[in-house]
């Protein structure tokens, strides 16, 4: 009877936590469904899930990054080689499968790299992961010629553009008519990541140490926690979702292009601070970082919608951003 | 004209629902060094606060020189005057010292900075306490000690009417707290009024003039130190008479070796360090600070590496890599500065309790089993009286004392064979110290090696069984503390063959 009433606290605190940006995607919703007719509707919503993938698979990785008190800059570029890498596999043979699964590895190993910098080398994380952003992006460049690595067939395309409880019906007209496009794959992916993260870290040991590494690092070495370890497996983790969304944005184009997702690694971080991570460690959720990826995603797509241009799309953006954070912060000093 | 500097009436304040401060009147005088005591939570620090500006009351009159005050910041009681140092010295480490003193106050030449009087005027300040310190040594390379005779020679240069000293002894040795003593009479030749608080009763004597006690925010007396005995004092402090100031020891010691320690040597921080830990006993270290106490104890715990020697449990030789590696064998080492190296603080009480054992609440695969951490924790709550709402009470927000506990939860919940205690009781109020100590007699008790490393003598000679003496990263005594005595530690710990 006890425990009760704390953790109903606990989670009304954690709520409170992401109210910032709740009430921001919420606000966003209502003012772009007053604003233009086409955004509240199921197609949309499936789009704007489907735009937001991107950001929501980097911003997960980014979130446990962030918490051990580190920072991956290296995502946006790990992506495009991982993506150039999968597409060139199966051009050269190998079956859809394998050679996406090559591109996850290649984020492993890139997130091993950094990982291991970080630990070992005990180089700053921003610097590791700043070097591992111009060589991996390098190496995207080099082995495509700066081309990208195009007709992939179809099979290539399911994953991006496949999608569960596509309904389709040969209308009258003997046009295909669509009344529910379906749930595309990347968005399930992105749910099922979403859970299975916000559980290794809300629920499992290693996530408990992932945030004593954050809070207090000697603190947790102290305590016997593999401090290296911990914080290596995030920057896998981190590199691992890289090479996924990689994938996935190579699928969705059924092209590779070695300059893909330029910038994508502050839209990652930028959905986790929105979230209520914390840049100085310890504290973040997945839930909060989803959060923050919608509220990017909506803004940009109803920005879209009212045809505002990319550049005030990025006023916008980035105002949200001080916006939301100034009230976390604002919470904290009470 | 009197010779009253500072006068406080009826000061209150609350935060939130939390009363801190109800109906406090405290004067000072020009020249006079008036300590305030108190429990952890009996509102010293709050009474602080108001006196320098940073906390407004709610309720209550301030004067200051003959004169209404109200100060709205820090800044402006500075201004006024009254300079505070603060427990967690306030200076930047990698500004030189005379930098620091006149940090946002540099003499200028037009928009540069005028060196060579930057330096001239702190040699004065600095000259002004009689100590030795380069007025161009960086701060971060400075001792402890150094960096507080650093914020004393800032207030001096604020010209200070009133300085307020938190702790300022409680992480100095023997005789840096001496010399920190003679620079206060200096100040009180000067008539600069010295609010002073700290744990430390018994070294009260040496310089205090007049005592006020707070509890729960309320003032209990204030009067003359001649007119008061430390006992007497203590009382008013916690309430109620306290019999002892140390438990009983319960515990018997026995000849079995838990841990040994074979010429052990880190190079720059000790060497040939041999001495045992037996069954039942309480270990004292002594010495100075930087004798190698701390160090000997984290490099036994893996968190520094050991140069040479070797390390026994059990009469097994252990090869200890890292804390995980001690931890496994039951060793365990609570650090002296437990925000930095034993908590973390911002996370909630329960998580820091099962911090060193998670495993011990966790299922297969890791998951988590929060209803059992909570029960662990609340055990612990209960057994050890940590005063807190509910188990997922966020650290920060428990007082010194219960967070000192919290950190010896955790390592009650891990089981250990062999406990270093590194200070365990700095900066905690008097009850929560006994509990402490009762603590470490029963531990003993129950078999396990005890280790106490404290600063503080009288705690070695209360508690301990048998205590080894450091100087200078060397061991110089191993002593039964029964037959030894305060002057006779001290003689090896400062490396004099002879009393003087």
């Amino acid at each position: 009877m006890r425990r009760h009433p704390t953790r109903s606290s606990d989670r009304r605190r954690d709520l409170i936590q992401k109210f910032a940006a709740l009430a921001g995607l919420v606000a966003l919703t209502i003012v772009f469904s007053i604003v233009s007719q086409s955004f509240f509707s199921v197609t949309n919503a499936l789009t704007v899930a489907l735009q937001t993938t991107s950001i929501a698979y980097l911003g997960i990785g980014a979130t446990c990054v962030i918490i051990t008190g580190g920072i991956d800059l290296s995502v946006g570029a790990i992506l495009a080689l991982a993506g150039v890498i999968a597409a060139l596999a199966v051009k050269a043979g190998a079956p859809v499968g394998v050679g996406m699964f090559a591109g996850v590895l290649v984020g492993v190993a890139c997130g091993g790299v950094n990982g291991l910098c970080v630990t070992l080398l005990k180089l700053p994380p921003f610097i590791a992961t700043l070097g591992m952003m111009l060589l991996a992006r390098g190496v995207a460049l080099q082995i495509t010629d700066a081309k990208a690595v195009g007709g992939l067939g179809e099979s290539f395309a399911e994953l991006g553009n496949g999608s569960l409880f596509r309904v389709v019906r040969v209308g009258s007209d003997g046009f295909p008519d669509v009344p529910f496009p379906g749930i595309p794959y990347p968005v399930l992916v992105m749910v099922v990541l979403a859970i299975a993260v916000a559980v290794l870290l809300g629920r499992t040991t290693l996530g408990r140490h992932i945030y004593a590494v954050g809070s207090n690092r000697e603190a947790a070495r102290l305590s016997g926690v593999n401090v290296p370890v911990v914080t290596l497996f995030t920057y896998v983790l981190s590199g691992a979702l890289a090479g996924l969304t990689g994938c996935v944005l190579a699928s969705r184009l059924v092209t590779a292009q070695p300059s893909e997702g330029v910038m994508y690694e502050l839209d990652a971080i930028a959905a986790a601070v929105i979230g209520g991570t914390s840049l100085t460690g310890g504290v973040g959720t997945i839930s909060g970082t989803v959060i923050g990826a919608f509220v990017i995603g909506i803004l940009r797509n109803g920005l879209n919608m009212g045809g505002v241009s990319a550049f005030i799309q990025q006023i916008f953006i980035g105002l949200v951003i001080l916006l939301t954070v100034w009230i976390d912060q604002m919470r904290h000093r009470r | 004209m009197t010779s009253e500097v500072l006068r406080l009436d009826g000061i209150s304040k609350r935060f939130l629902t939390v009363v801190a401060l109800e109906d406090v009147s405290f004067d000072l005088r020009r020249g006079e060094v008036h300590a305030v005591c108190g429990e952890n939570g009996a509102g010293k620090s709050t009474l602080m606060n108001v006196i320098s500006g940073q906390v407004q009351p709610d309720g209550g009159r301030m004067a200051y020189k003959g004169s209404a005050a109200r100060f709205g910041s820090a800044r402006e009681a500075q201004a006024a005057g009254i300079a505070m140092i603060h427990q967690e010295l306030n200076l930047v480490p990698h500004l030189t010292v005379a930098e620091n003193i006149y940090l946002a106050r540099e003499p200028r030449i037009g928009c540069f900075i005028d060196r060579p009087r930057l330096r001239a005027d702190a040699r004065r300040v600095l000259a002004r306490l009689r100590v030795d310190i380069d007025p161009d040594a960086m701060v971060g390379a400075l001792s402890v000690a150094s960096r507080q005779m650093v914020e004393i020679a800032k207030a001096l240069s604020l010209d200070a009417e009133v300085l307020i000293m938190d702790e300022p002894t409680s992480s100095l040795t023997q005789s840096e707290t001496e010399h920190l003593f003679t620079v206060i009479h200096e100040l009180k030749r000067a008539g600069v009024g010295v609010v002073y608080i700290s744990h430390r009763l018994e070294e009260m004597p040496c310089i205090v003039d007049r005592v006020t006690v707070l509890r729960d925010g309320r003032r209990v007396s204030t009067q003359d130190l001649t007119a008061i005995t430390v006992d007497e004092l203590v009382e008013q402090m916690v309430g109620r008479a306290l019999e002892n100031k140390f438990p009983p020891r319960t515990s018997t010691p026995t000849d079995e070796v838990l841990l040994s320690a074979h010429g052990l040597a880190r190079r720059g921080a000790f060497e040939d360090i041999h001495f045992e830990v037996r069954r039942g006993e309480i270990l004292g270290f002594a010495g100075l600070l930087g004798a190698g106490r701390t160090e000997v104890a984290r490099a036994i715990f893996g968190a520094d590496p050991l140069d040479r020697g070797t390390v026994r449990l059990g009469g097994r030789e252990l090869r200890i890599r890292s804390p995980r590696h001690a931890i496994r064998h039951g060793i365990a080492y609570l650090s002296e500065d437990r925000k930095a190296h034993g908590l973390a603080i911002d996370m909630a009480l329960a998580p820091n309790v099962t911090m060193a054992n998670l495993a011990a609440v966790a299922g297969r695969l890791g998951f988590i089993r929060f209803d059992e951490e909570e029960l662990v924790a609340s055990r612990y709550v209960d057994a050890l009286d940590i005063r807190t709402p509910t188990a997922r009470q966020v650290v920060r927000l428990l007082s010194g004392g219960n967070q000192q506990k919290v950190v010896i939860a955790k390592w009650l919940f891990r089981d250990s064979r062999v406990l270093f205690f590194d200070e365990p009781t700095r900066g905690i109020d008097v009850g929560a110290k006994y509990a402490i100590h009762r603590l470490l007699d029963e531990l003993a008790a129950r078999g396990i090696g005890v280790v106490l490393i404290s600063s503080e003598l009288p705690e070695i000679l209360g508690m301990t069984d048998r205590v080894a003496v450091f100087c200078r990263g060397r061991l110089a005594a191993v002593l039964e503390t029964r037959g030894t005595s305060q002057e006779a530690i001290m003689r090896h710990a400062s490396g004099r063959g002879v009393k003087h």
